[in-house]
């Protein structure tokens, strides 16, 4: 591209901002940790009184939305070039829990939401790890937006393959995304705000793993044990 | 869920590979947190490898991308390469995001595991601990076979797989490899299936075809990796196997098409780049091939994959092409990058035979090769055998009969079962004029090369195992990178270790023909036969 003399069209061009986007925003990401880092160092004047700590909470989870929102894309444009180095191996679904809720426990600490996790020792699953993890932490920041007080994360073998579910206390997803279910018939939503691109990922991940003459699948439920919504990744 | 608790990795020692200060820094912390102390740190290449050769570590932390020099994959490929890395070492690979070359590139290039940023805690601790496990777990094997010991390591693979562990799958992942390197191709193949059976793996898709290709089954070989590169050209190492392939096939639109898509992906291979410069050459394409093999020299310059091949293939490109500069210009190259190689720096100045002459400068070609004639004779058995073709012709026409004629007899002694290269050698007689000599040279090298083999053979039949063994020993000292020769010898030797017990000597000896068969024709299955028999030899193994 650009090298042999053809022209560069505007997908080059959309492609490296994105990734130096991307990487802007996980250096703003490092600092905005860092500064959280030092308020709880002994003896530095605490920020929390007036806000300050909330704020930057707040703006460290914006960052991370936006990296994560970069990250899918460029996952979807590699998929859909063929060329994302999908890769699906065993993994212990206790470091999937771990590092999902890692994640997002400062955002959870910050709105007093309760972070459950309910993952058994010692138990694996088959999947690309990555793209797995951009679909929970997607999940996770999603329930945590709308969740009153509690979220749980559910991860457990599901016949030879895994489930993963991410409930909320909420009030559960609107009528028309219950409907349209699988995330990949799902358009750009202007009435939510949201680009469906969270959905979409998340379906275009579900379908990527295949097995044992099954595949992947992505469901939207209300009530549940919170009662809020539930958000169910199903891997063969 | 139990909560992580913080590792202790006060005994442990860590090598940090990563150009920006700050990363370096956060490493250094997160690890301290753990209690290490023992931490090393290097910038790049040239800092790591000097640390590499002198120490072991547990864990190497390297990061992809480090600016100038080489990168962290090409850092792990050289201390795979050279085996600086203990058994049981970890490396994690850290990148801003998942490539081709860390995730489905070969065994010897994947790193153990990859972090992609940002690094938390939690992501180091948990992929450090399970690493560290993992490789601790599999360090006999990873020995066994450093020792080229396979039936042992494939017993160790077998004896853990009884247990109930994490690495089920990377145990049956080894043990369909090493029966395939022991050419056990029906153990290998029962395991890929199984593998298949549960789950879409693209490993035992490839482990399949490469066992169909070196059975000669190549529509079902391409037929098995299609089903992995169709999806996703991300699976680089079956691109490779997919354009060999094709090549065999006779398909060589299709292989050079094949190994453009991988390269696309993952440009920095430099043998992927041979592979593409010789098919292109063999299609006519010069200016392709010549670019392809520019590539693979710049690529392979400081690194341990460095040899003279692409240098010359760069030379007959441009010789091809007409480009007598440039064809002279990558000889030159040749023999100051690989200066402390006799043969290198005797290939450097041979091939300028053959640039010469076609330049009309026929002294110049004259003088060169009387200089060099006995060079030429005394070294024969070192030169490659395109070089030779390349060679001989020229040689001829400048009335050297005598050397082209030493060269040709051990093209064709080293390849008598090989009826292409017998047409070519032919060929260089014919255009001489000298048909009728050439097919009688040929008939004689070929001749001799055959009786080599069947009065080995008659003579250990007869019991006289000794005199077969200096037979074929002798005959591997004329004939030194004939295959089939190679393992006749090593089977006689390993006969003789049957009936009078293990010598190291004569193991020794019969491992390296076995291996010289190997690199001469890759995959063969005798060859990996012969391996398990020597293995066998004196040994008694447990289980």
């Amino acid at each position: 591209m650009g090298e042999d003399g053809t022209r560069l069209d505007i997908s080059t061009f959309l492609l490296s901002s994105i990734h130096d986007m991307k990487n802007s925003m996980g250096v703003m990401a490092a600092y905005l940790q860092d500064a959280l880092a030092l308020d709880h160092t002994p003896g530095a004047p605490a920020a929390t009184e007036n806000g300050a700590r909330e704020k930057t909470t707040q703006a460290l989870y914006e960052a991370q939305r936006v990296t994560d929102h970069l990250i899918q894309l460029l996952a979807i444009y590699k998929i859909d070039q063929a060329f994302y180095p999908f890769d699906p191996q065993d993994h212990a679904l206790t470091d999937l829990a771990r590092e999902t809720l890692a994640r997002v426990a400062d955002l959870a600490r910050i709105k007093h939401i309760e972070l459950d996790c309910d993952c058994g020792d010692d138990t694996y699953g088959w999947f690309d790890y990555e793209l797995v993890f951009g679909v929970v932490v997607q999940a996770l920041h999603n329930a945590l937006r709308y969740a009153r007080g509690r979220v749980m994360l559910r991860i457990q073998p599901h016949e030879s393959g895994v489930r993963i579910r991410v409930e909320d206390d909420g009030p559960g997803y609107p009528d028309f995304l219950l409907a349209q279910g699988n995330g990949l018939n799902r358009g750009i939503s202007f009435e939510t705000g949201g680009t469906g691109l969270g959905l979409y990922f998340a379906g275009v991940v579900a379908g990527m793993h295949k097995g044992a003459g099954r595949t992947g699948a992505l469901r939207l439920e209300n009530g549940g044990p919170l009662g809020g919504g539930c958000f169910m990744l199903e891997l063969p | 869920m139990q909560h992580l608790p913080t590792p202790d990795l006060s005994d442990n020692s860590f090598l940090i590979i990563e150009d920006y200060e700050g990363m370096r820094g956060i490493l250094r912390d997160l690890l301290a947190r753990a209690g290490a102390t023992r931490v090393s740190f290097a910038a790049n290449a040239q800092a790591a490898m000097p640390l590499l050769e002198r120490n072991t570590y547990d864990a190497i932390l390297c990061d992809l991308h480090l600016g100038q020099g080489l990168n962290g994959q090409q850092i792990l490929e050289e201390a795979r390469h050279r085996q600086l890395l203990a058994p049981h070492t970890v490396w994690l690979m850290v990148s801003a995001e998942k490539t081709a070359e860390m995730v489905t590139g070969t065994v010897e290039s994947r790193p153990d595991d990859y972090l992609v940023k940002p690094i938390t805690e939690t992501l180091l601790f948990t992929r450090l601990t399970r690493q560290m496990a993992r490789k601790l777990a599999l360090a006999p094997i990873e020995q066994a076979m450093r020792d080229r010991e396979y039936l042992k390591a494939l017993n160790l693979t077998e004896a853990l797989l009884g247990q109930a562990n994490p690495h089920a799958w990377d145990l049956k992942r080894l043990k369909a490899d090493l029966a395939l390197h022991t050419g056990n191709h029906a153990h290998a193949r029962e395991v890929y299936l199984e593998a298949l059976g549960q789950r879409d793996l693209p490993w035992a898709h490839l482990g399949l075809a490469k066992i169909h290709y070196l059975e000669g089954q190549f529509d079902d070989a391409r037929r098995e990796l299609e089903l992995v590169t169709r999806g996703n050209r991300a699976y680089l190492e079956a691109h490779d196997w997919l354009a060999r392939t094709l090549d065999r096939l006779g398909d060589l639109e299709g292989a050079q098409a094949v190994l453009g898509r991988a390269l696309t992906t993952s440009p920095h291979a430099p043998l992927r780049q041979g592979q593409l410069g010789e098919i292109a050459y063999r299609r006519g394409e010069l200016d392709m091939a010549a670019d392809a093999f520019r590539r693979q020299v710049e690529l392979a310059r400081h690194t341990p994959l460095k040899s003279a091949e692409p240098y010359l293939w760069l030379s007959r490109a441009n010789l091809a092409r007409g480009n007598r500069d440039d064809a002279l210009r990558a000889l030159s190259e040749l023999s100051i990058d690989m200066r402390e190689d006799a043969t290198a720096r005797l290939l450097a100045r041979a091939m300028e035979i053959p640039v010469r002459l076609r330049a009309g400068e026929r002294d110049r070609a004259q003088a060169l090769a009387a200089e060099l004639a006995e060079d030429l004779k005394t070294q024969v058995h070192e030169l490659p055998d395109e070089a030779i073709l390349d060679l001989a012709m020229p040689l001829m026409d400048l009335g050297d009969k005598d050397t082209a004629a030493t060269l040709l007899t051990s093209l064709v002694g080293n390849n008598h079962e090989h009826p292409e290269m017998l047409e070519r050698a032919k060929a260089v007689f014919a255009r001489a004029g000298l048909a009728e000599e050439g097919d009688e040279l040929v008939a004689r090298a070929t001749r001799a090369a055959v009786e080599s083999m069947n009065q080995g053979v008659k003579l250990a039949r007869e019991g006289k195992l000794d005199e077969a063994i200096e037979f074929t020993r002798e005959a591997r000292a004329r004939m030194p990178n004939n295959p089939r020769l190679l393992l006749n010898h090593a089977f006689l030797l390993i006969a003789w270790m049957e009936q009078y017990g293990r010598d190291v000597r004569v193991a020794l000896e019969a491992r390296s023909c076995i291996e010289a068969a190997r690199r001469l024709k890759p995959g063969e299955k005798r060859a990996g036969e012969l391996l398990t028999k020597l293995e066998l030899v004196g040994n008694d193994f447990d289980g």
